[in-house]
């Protein structure tokens, strides 16, 4: 009893922090043979409200409060943002962004592999991005920390800013977002980590 | 009169060979005035170095142990070392193999980086080899390359450069020192055009590093090339100043695990660091002295020559030069018989200049560019003068070098048809 409460409020506490969309591989509930919903779906998203045990509801607060950063259901027309991700295969990914978002948790939370290493405090270069020419004067300039970091990112191009230092503002409408090949972890095998 | 290359020990490629005869063991060693082609370690240098290749041997990019961690910081006090010669921060400096390597990398990198949007580069002809066999390879990629012609005296011509920036210029690339001839160019001036335009500019100042005071932030320098075996250090090392601000991208051109700010991939060679760190930690202190002895020796050694032998031509500006380069040409000599007479000589001078293109069948492309006759061209001789050349050298220079031009003289017969007043390039030769 105690040992399932005590691995509800860590989950719960998980999905805050990290407002990952929940995928089913990932969740201890799932591998443990215990998920409510049996229907068969390996890598299925859902959404963080719905997920269970037998005979309980694991609800999180995520949809109660929605996050600062902007959810992905944002109702108010003005805030809304178009992004478009180019992800490593050439997918494109069209995304609901809302002002003030950081383009790193905006991949992440709509489930786009944007490796960010160091969590956004600028000492990493996985999260490198290319940004599309028509909005890239848009931005701020880098500051040096930026700079020194993106300096490490492979394949460096002109366009080139860290995903995890861009935040959306209304002109930033329609902004492209590629992701590189690679990044500094590197493999050859293809394996993107997971976000933290 | 055969195109003959003749620096003592060095092979030529024309059917008058000299004979490649190695120094004996007791055979006394010939005095060196080669200063541009290489110089001797300084001591202090071994000195600083020598602990590195046996006792402090670690990875510097080692980050888990001791080995790793000393080998680290000696190579971050070298990069101060040479930040400092430069006016540089440590972060914009980065170790390469040479000043060919650094060459490559500016000039290559930067193009390519920005090669999307701008496709033209614009340089000299009296560059470096490794800066223009750079842009013919850029020419080979489409990129448009202007190679800008310079006056007599060896200066470039500030209007011309100014009229070439285009609007898609990304890099303007002008040496600080000429190798052969000496002549300085006029980089703050040129450091600030490139500013005012917004084109990256690269000078190659491998000659010029340690030899007189430069900086920079005041020249307006985006990216620098220093030499390590040019100033008294290792050979097998060099350094590419990158400007952090405002910010140089370069593609780089060795890939790897991401060292030197993932511009240079490979391990740095601590004890060569060290090496060019310490040549330019000595480079700063001895720089006022060498420069004032070396103007003399140079001056000495111009006074004797152009005093007793008439019909000397020293070859670039007078003034805006560095005094340990002198090439001078002496007329209506011709080198096949130089280079017999330079076996006589106990001299190593190089004649008809240059290291890397003594390989080449032609003359000197340097003394083509300011404007010196192809026979000309043959007849000239550089002197380098060093921190080690003392008086009793270039006396014995001169005298050597005079007594020899008489006599190759005196053998001529163009030089009797030269004192008649005879126009030697109105002469029609005939073959028999």
């Amino acid at each position: 009893m105690a040992a399932s409460a005590a691995v509800r409020t860590s989950m719960g506490l998980t999905f805050r922090l990290s407002r990952v969309l929940h995928v089913c591989g990932s969740c201890p509930f799932y591998t443990l043979n215990k998920c409510s919903d049996r229907a068969p779906h390996l890598e299925r998203i859902r959404s963080l409200d719905n997920c269970g045990t037998i005979n309980r509801h694991v609800r999180t607060s995520i949809g109660l409060h929605g996050s600062e950063e902007g959810s992905s259901n944002a109702e108010d027309p003005h805030d809304v943002v178009n992004v478009l991700y180019i992800d490593r295969s050439g997918r494109r990914i069209p995304v609901k962004a809302k002002v003030g978002d950081n383009v790193l948790y905006l991949a992440h939370k709509n489930g786009i592999d944007l490796e960010g290493a160091c969590e956004a405090s600028l000492a990493c270069s996985t999260c490198h991005v290319y940004v599309s020419a028509d909005h890239f004067d848009k931005l701020p300039e880098p500051e040096e920390t930026e700079d020194d970091m993106l300096d490490m990112a492979p394949m460096l191009q002109e366009n080139s800013r860290l995903g995890c230092q861009i935040l959306i503002t209304p002109e930033l409408d329609g902004i492209e977002l590629t992701l590189p090949k690679v990044t500094r972890n590197f493999y050859v095998d293809g394996h993107v980590p997971k976000p933290h | 009169f055969y195109d003959v290359l003749c620096d003592v020990g060095v092979c030529v490629s024309s059917p008058e060979q000299i004979q490649k005869q190695e120094l004996g063991k007791d055979e006394l060693r010939p005095l060196y005035l080669d200063f541009q082609a290489t110089t001797p370690m300084d001591p202090r240098v071994l000195d600083a170095m020598l602990p590195y290749q046996v006792n402090f041997y670690g990875n510097p990019h080692s980050r888990t142990h001791a080995y790793g961690w000393e080998s680290e910081s000696a190579m971050e006090r070298a990069r101060k070392q040479v930040a400092d010669l430069i006016g540089a921060d440590p972060r914009e400096i980065i170790f390469t193999s040479g000043a060919t390597e650094s060459n490559n990398m500016a000039v290559k990198g930067v193009a390519r980086f920005y090669g999307l949007k701008k496709r033209h580069v614009i340089t000299t002809q009296t560059e470096h080899k490794c800066v223009l066999d750079s842009c013919r390879v850029l020419e080979s990629e489409g990129f448009s390359v202007t190679y800008l012609p310079v006056q007599t005296n060896g200066l470039v011509d500030m209007e011309l450069l100014e009229k070439s920036i285009r609007p898609d210029t990304s890099l303007v690339s002008i040496m600080t020192i000429n190798n052969e001839i000496g002549v300085k160019q006029p980089i703050g001036d040129i450091g600030r055009l490139c500013r005012s335009r917004g084109v990256f500019f690269h000078t190659d100042a491998a000659q010029a590093v340690g030899k007189i005071p430069l900086s920079v932030t005041e020249l307006n320098i985006d990216l620098m090339s220093v030499s390590g075996h040019k100033i008294y250090g290792p050979k097998g090392v060099g350094a590419l100043f990158v400007r952090r601000r405002p910010r140089v991208r370069l593609e780089p051109l060795q890939s790897g695990g991401g060292q030197e700010r993932g511009l240079r991939s490979g391990t740095v060679p601590t004890p060569l660091a060290v090496g060019l760190g310490a040549a330019c930690a000595v480079a700063q202190t001895e720089m006022e002295y060498d420069h004032r002895k070396i103007s003399a020796l140079a001056q000495r050694l111009i006074q004797k020559i152009t005093s007793e032998i008439p019909d000397v031509i020293l070859n670039g500006d007078a003034e805006k030069r560095y005094p340990g380069t002198n090439t001078t040409t002496t007329t209506t000599t011709t080198t096949t018989m130089r280079s017999r007479a330079n076996t006589f000589f106990s001299l190593m001078v190089n004649d008809v200049v240059n290291a890397c293109t003594s390989a080449s069948l032609e003359p000197s492309y340097v003394l083509r560019a300011i404007g010196a006759d192809e026979d000309l061209a043959h007849s000239s001789i550089r002197f380098g003068i060093g921190r080690f050349t003392t008086e009793e050298e270039v006396d014995y220079t001169a005298q050597k070098c005079i007594h020899h031009v008489h006599r190759l003289r005196e053998m001529s017969p163009l030089w009797e048809m030269v004192q008649e007043g005879i126009d030697i390039k109105s002469i029609k030769w005939t073959q028999h």
